[in-house]
């Protein structure tokens, strides 16, 4: 940079400075900077939260699956790949993962998520444990020695037991040695319903927990130096046995990877619908400021300065503003952040590290592309403006042209859309989805604004008159209070009553209990004991574990389906199961039943089974069961009713084909009266069976969907900030109007108790309004998503209207008396005089 | 050399009904250290011949010079930079940055003419008007006076060879205005520098070295 331009630029730096400092505090500016402020802080606080668990998970790469690398299959993992790694002077450690129910002394039980692990692991990370409950750490150096087990705390609390007693673990009793505070490899997936127990791998046999067919995860980790886990993973590869997965560090843990975006995506929407009303906040101050700059620039130019001085200026101001918002911005988000992990934070990791300073590139290119979509086409023509208007004010302003203005705000939007949700696809999707609900919304406003100019109230007149002569402005001022309000009461219903209104479809005799892992040799002992104790069983039926390995000879792996997710469905463990007639309960849709004793391999497929893997009536498919390979054609299509709580299959084989294969069987129950009691009995009875409480099912997948509704609803919190940020920038907008009117009232007499009373009625009017379409929408979508959707009975609550009114009012009543506040306060004389 | 030398100058604007001429074969010159006042009635063009006499505005036909630069060759970077620095302006409404206190206000005409100490030049020129207890005081927060004076002091801190005042006294009471002409002038003899004033006040132009009369767009 040559002498005379960093000159030029320290004067513009200057100017820019100085004429910043004292603007600062100019409502345009304020509202500016607080638009810029509020989306940075929404981007950031999802962006630090992100960046934290993204930190934990580079930071515990190794501990995160306890191994360098870990093989895993659904039956015990072989001799030969246990061989191998020897062979390959590898470090091992077997673990198994299953579900179980315990008991304790005093008969209460709970489910269990059991880990039996061998001695030496974990071979990276550390498992924590402590005596009591929050009481000191230590770390584990060896497995649970045998006959002890290490429980969850939450399992602690749930069952009221302690270090030291004892539990019933299938056909053994156990002593819980220690809580389990930390666990390197713990499963991030949200739906892990049931807290941990690890026991030691020696004790599985003796517990009688898991037989053959039995639902478990075996896998073997390995650790060592670099090259001898290169030669195990691809001898792993090559052996082409589908059914190993192998699991390295670089592959992560590819659950919290699909979580994490998935939060990131849900947040980065909510933030982006914030980050939306903020730019019409933007581009509303714009335009007051662009008029104030053209003023300055005219002047500028008169006393010499170039139009690239005048520009210069400018995008300076605008620098300075970016970098200072981002700073407020992100120290907001940051703040914010801690209630999104205090929220969201335990799905991922125990626990999480500070971010790094990342998210603030994020912050500051939202806060840039936001200035230079919606604010710099309006201020840069402040060069464009006739100088001749220092002498005649009546020289139009120049005005950016409307297409190069939307084109930026489309442009930058997109942008900054399809970076928060990080997918171009769904982010120009959610932009044109957002411009039509804006757009209908407005449409909305403007109608009924249109409506409410023809009532005819004495009360309300002063109030309607400031509708009938601002409707653009003021349905502007509706629309962004509601988008923000819909939000929040449509979380909020979905959080009340979504779950509410599926438990109440629940009928009451649905079964309540699910009862898994019973062995073939135990079913008739479990019906018998079923029958004694009169409870009614939907029958047991075999499940068999199988992957999918081809359909019509092309191999899964090979297929192009529509989208990611057919494609995962179709690459999952599944259960099968086998029937010779017709089950009563499912609806042939198409095809026909086969007869009980045929001597064919056919499969019954669920039609939304059928329908994601474009499966056909005639198609061959080959499941992987075990070490053996079966085939067979797909003979019919079923409906299946999910909501029964039967127990159901979206794959159903003929005997002939699967009656053979190693399975356990599944069966649904319903318990009336004293539940406990049964489940005690039959985890005494039955060590092997693992019993599922539906209700507690229900319990946690409502605390998931609730959480994670509130932390969308958290985020959407600035949404509505923003939207009291349009209002306070549209006020603004009709600030010298305003002015004018207040003055010319008052100097015929207007108190301003009169003043004060006009504005409180124009505003309760747009909150009510805003509160109306709000609640109005809010439950109009709820009822579409319900009833339509997901197929449910919805009643509408009138207290939604209630709240969304109130809501409305209140909010819109406090922003736009703000925002008036220097109106009522204004000397007539000085608005008269033109210095306002 | 001639301070202004405008030949034959026109100004025409289009119209819903046809072209309006603003300022019809205007020839003007203007000697340094001269003060001139352009008087008529309103809409006769006085503040449009002001203007492309400045290079704020450029002529439709005619050539204009100022301050030997032919501004009507310039595009309007050309001709702010003959403005910088060399040209004063006085208006009627002040036209002082709300932004910025009295003496960034007085500063701004050296830092865009890139001329050296600035604030102590803009803080001299500023007890010259008697503001000295005024520096830091925003625009909103002086009298209609005082501003103004702020605006003649913004108009001479750079020593220029011409200074164009429209209406100076416009929005201020007789006295006032009385003082604000003063000072005016008494600058202006101070640093020798020449003088186009556009006035109603017949009073005024009468302490001008020269006096044109303009009607419909015409120097009469």
């Amino acid at each position: 940079m040559s002498q005379a331009t960093a000159h030029l630029l320290k004067r513009d730096f200057g100017l820019a400075f100085r004429q910043l400092r004292r603007e600062f505090r100019l409502s345009e500016y304020m509202v500016l900077i607080f638009a810029l402020v509020l989306s940075v802080a929404a981007v950031t606080s999802v962006g630090f939260f992100a960046n934290r668990v993204e930190g934990a998970m580079a930071a515990q790469a190794a501990t995160l699956i306890a191994a360098d690398a870990t093989v895993s299959a659904p039956t015990p993992i072989k001799q030969t790949v246990l061989d191998r790694a020897l062979a390959d002077e590898l470090n091992t450690a077997a673990v198994v993962e299953f579900p179980s129910v315990v008991l304790t002394e005093d008969g209460e039980t709970s489910l269990v998520s059991v880990k039996a692990v061998g001695a030496q692991y974990p071979l990276r990370g550390e498992v924590k444990l402590s005596a009591e409950l929050y009481g000191p750490e230590r770390i584990a150096t060896t497995a649970p020695p045998s006959g002890t087990v290490w429980i969850d705390p939450r399992l602690a609390g749930a069952l009221q037991v302690a270090t030291g007693d004892s539990l019933s673990l299938g056909d053994s009793e156990v002593e819980i040695s220690a809580l389990v505070a930390f666990e390197p490899d713990r499963s991030a997936d949200v739906f892990q319903m049931a807290p941990r127990l690890m026991m030691n791998v020696d004790d599985l046999a003796s517990s009688g927990l898991l037989g053959e067919g039995s639902r478990a995860k075996y896998r073997l980790l390995v650790a060592g130096a670099k090259d001898s886990v290169d030669s195990f993973t691809g001898w792993v590869n090559d052996t082409d046995d589908p059914s190993l997965r192998l699991q390295t560090i670089e592959q992560g843990r590819p659950e919290v990877q699909s979580a994490l975006v998935n939060a990131r995506r849900f947040l980065g929407l909510a933030a982006a619908v914030a980050v939306l009303l903020s730019a019409a906040a933007v581009s509303l101050a714009a335009r007051q400021i662009a008029e104030r700059d053209m003023n300055t620039g005219s002047l500028m130019r008169t006393f010499g300065a170039s139009a690239r001085t005048v520009v210069r200026v400018v995008v300076i101001r605008l620098v300075i503003i970016a970098f200072m918002a981002t700073l407020i911005g992100s120290a907001i988000g940051f703040i914010a952040q801690f209630g999104l992990s205090a929220l969201l934070g335990q799905w991922f990791s125990a626990e999480l590290p500070p971010p790094t300073l990342t998210p603030l590139i994020g912050g500051l290119s939202c806060a840039v592309l936001a200035l230079a979509g919606f604010c710099l086409p309006s201020v840069i023509r402040a060069v464009d403006t006739p100088v001749l208007r220092v002498l005649r004010r009546d020289l139009p302003m120049a005005k950016p042209s409307t297409v190069v203005a939307l084109a930026c705000a489309l442009a930058a939007l997109g942008v900054l859309l399809i970076w928060l949700t990080r997918d171009w696809k769904l982010g120009l999707l959610l932009l044109l989805g957002m411009l039509i609900v804006m757009a209908v919304l407005i449409v909305i406003s403007r109608a009924l604004v249109a409506l409410s100019v023809r009532v005819k109230s004495n009360y309300l007149r002063r109030g309607l008159e400031s509708l009938r002569r601002r409707p653009e402005s003021v349905s502007l001022q509706i629309a962004a209070f509601s988008v923000g309000l819909l939000a929040i009461l449509l979380l909020t219903i979905v959080r009340n009553d979504v779950l509410g209104a599926w438990q109440k479809q629940v009928p009451d005799d649905a079964p309540n209990f699910f009862l898994v892992n019973i062995q073939p040799q135990e079913v008739e002992s479990v019906q018998q004991f079923l029958t004694d104790r009169g409870v009614s069983s939907n029958a047991l039926y075999p499940m068999i574990r199988a992957r999918l390995e081809s359909i019509n000879d092309v191999a899964v792996a090979d297929i192009e389906f529509d989208n990611g997710h057919s494609e995962r469905f179709a690459q999952r463990d599944y259960n099968l199961s086998y029937l010779a007639e017709e089950r009563q309960d499912n609806r042939l849709i198409e095809g026909d039943w086969w007869s009980g004793d045929v001597q064919k391999t056919y499969f019954s497929v669920e039609e939304d089974f059928a329908s994601d893997l474009n499966l056909e009536i005639g198609d061959a498919l080959q499941f992987r069961i075990a070490d053996k390979v079966v085939v067979g054609e797909v003979k019919n299509l079923r409906e299946v009713q999910w909501e029964s709580f039967a127990v159901n299959f979206f794959v159903v084989g003929t005997p002939f084909g699967l009656s053979d294969k190693p399975s356990s069987f599944v069966s649904s129950v319903y318990v009336p009266g004293n539940q406990g009691e049964f489940v005690r009995d039959m985890v005494s009875e039955f060590g092997g069976v693992t019993v599922l409480e539906i209700g507690a099912l229900l319990e946690r997948v409502s605390g998931i969907i609730d959480r994670a509704a509130l932390a969308v609803q958290y985020v959407f919190l600035f949404t509505l900030v923003a939207g009291v940020l349009v209002l306070w920038a549209s006020v603004l907008a009709s600030r010298r109007e305003r002015f004018r009117e207040a003055a010319i009232l008052r100097t015929l007499g207007a108190s301003r108790q009169y003043l004060a009373s006009s504005t409180t009625r124009e505003f309760a009017l747009i909150g009510l309004l805003a509160g109306l379409i709000a609640s109005t929408v809010a439950a109009i979508i709820a009822w579409l998503i319900i009833e339509h959707v997901m197929e449910l009975p919805y009643e509408f609550n009138g207290w939604l209207w209630l709240v969304g009114v109130l809501a409305g009012v209140a909010g819109v009543l406090i922003a736009g008396k703000l925002a008036t506040r220097p109106v009522l306060r204004q000397l007539p004389i000085a608005v008269l005089q033109s210095q306002v | 050399m001639l301070i202004i030398d405008a030949c034959a100058v026109c100004k025409r604007v289009p119209t819903g009904e046809g072209e309006l001429t603003l300022l019809d074969k205007v020839d003007l010159k203007l000697s340094p250290s001269e003060a001139l006042a352009i008087v008529g009635p309103s809409g006769s063009g006085k503040s449009t011949l002001l203007g492309v006499l400045a290079g704020l505005d450029s002529a439709t036909e005619g050539t204009v010079s100022l301050l030997g630069q032919p501004l009507h060759e310039l595009d309007e970077d050309g001709r702010a930079a003959v403005r910088a620095g060399a040209v004063g302006f006085v208006f009627q409404s002040f036209q002082l940055l709300p932004g910025l206190s009295a003496l960034e206000n007085v500063m701004l005409p050296l830092e865009l003419a890139n001329l050296p100490d600035a604030k102590s030049r803009a803080r001299h020129q500023l007890v010259e008007v008697g503001l000295e207890s005024r520096l830091n005081h925003l625009p909103a927060q002086l009298s209609g006076g005082e501003q103004q004076r702020v605006a003649v002091a913004r108009a001479f801190v750079a020593t220029p060879k011409v200074l164009f005042a429209d209406e100076p006294t416009g929005n201020l009471d007789r006295a006032t205005g009385d003082k604000i002409v003063d000072l005016m002038f008494r600058l202006r003899a101070e640093h020798n520098t020449a003088l186009v004033l556009v006035t109603h006040d017949q009073t005024l132009a009468g302490r001008c070295d020269r006096v044109l009369s303009m009607q419909d767009g015409k120097l009469t």
